[in-house]
């Protein structure tokens, strides 16, 4: 009877989840990782482009454990991943397109006119 | 067991030929657009970054503190949100409505703390959605990101109701992943724009 009733509460589609004590584990990796992005700002001296490539390092990471582990994706199928990630890629390209065109740069400084 | 699992697997409506849940998959489709969308929002927010011909700027209004706590909340929120999904695959009802309902809160919370840093903006800095580009691009990205949060609360509060009035079991688990889906999206979301806007210099 609990068997069955465990059978029923998992998804009938395959997709596999992380344990609790997981789950812990990633919401203290993001906390540490906002407390290291938010304390960086107030440390002087970081050369400007080494500061915004750690800081897009550490949120890219943040992403990638939210979806990962808490999304699921990790234990999801390939079209799923699929559905999600091609759409991200898109709008990386959109926002690097609209950058291009309007000449905004975030890494150099930007050129005198 | 297996045999068991396939049978209700076959039969189950809401499986598609790819074998996987319709409402699930259209959950992703949707993100996935959604994703483009806060591209679109983000992209033009960084073109026009240090472009405003007046009005207070960026390092003028920030409240650098606050935001890092919002940060802080929304991702507590999606720890409560697996929480909640977790217990209710142990089948936990009340655990999981719990958790629901923490998750709505840590949301609702967000969502004061967003309120009142616009009308700090709007009557302490003087920045409004027509002061500058800035302010424009400001306010409708943070804006719509807003919106998503408080839509994602009252999905909650809908599930923390039918949980209560003994509604929502262990056989809605797909209905719980999905709002999860959405709400953990929000979250992500949040977090480039906390990076993108509030930390890059």
């Amino acid at each position: 009877m609990a068997e069955h009733a465990a059978a029923a509460a998992q998804p009938a589609h395959g997709g596999g989840h992380a344990t609790v004590k997981t789950y812990i584990n990633v919401a203290v990796a993001l906390a540490i990782i906002t407390a290291v992005e938010v304390a960086s700002l107030y440390i002087p001296g970081i050369p400007h482009a080494i500061l915004v490539t750690t800081l897009l390092a550490m949120s890219a990471l943040k992403f990638f454990l939210v979806v990962g582990f808490f999304m699921h994706l990790r234990y999801d199928s390939a079209i799923m991943r699929a559905l999600f990630v091609g759409p991200l890629l898109i709008a990386i390209c959109i926002i690097l397109a609209l950058m291009a065109l309007f000449g905004a740069y975030i890494l150099l400084p930007r050129p005198i006119l | 067991m297996s045999e068991h699992a396939t049978t209700h697997a076959a039969h189950d409506p809401n499986l598609g030929n790819t074998g996987l849940d319709h409402r699930k998959m259209g959950m992703w489709i949707f993100l996935g657009s959604d994703c483009m969308f806060f591209g679109s929002l983000i992209g033009t927010y960084l073109a026009y970054k240090g472009k405003s011909l007046s009005g207070p700027t960026p390092y003028d209004v920030f409240n650098i503190p606050l935001t890092s706590y919002s940060a802080a909340l929304l991702l507590a929120s999606s720890l409560t949100m697996v929480l909640a999904l977790a217990g209710l695959q142990q089948h936990r009802i009340k655990a999981a409505a719990g958790w629901l309902l923490a998750t709505a809160i840590l949301g609702l919370h967000f969502v004061l703390n967003q309120v009142y840093e616009f009308a700090s903006f709007a009557l302490h800095e003087g920045l409004t959605l027509s002061t500058s580009l800035f302010g424009s691009s400001f306010f409708v990205l943070t804006g719509f990101h807003g919106a998503h949060v408080t839509g994602g609360v009252l999905w909650l509060l809908i599930l923390v109701s039918l949980a209560w009035r003994g509604k929502l079991d262990a056989r809605d688990y797909t209905k719980v992943e999905i709002a999860g889906l959405y709400w953990h999206f929000v979250d992500i979301v949040w977090i480039a724009i906390f990076t993108v806007i509030y930390l890059i210099p």
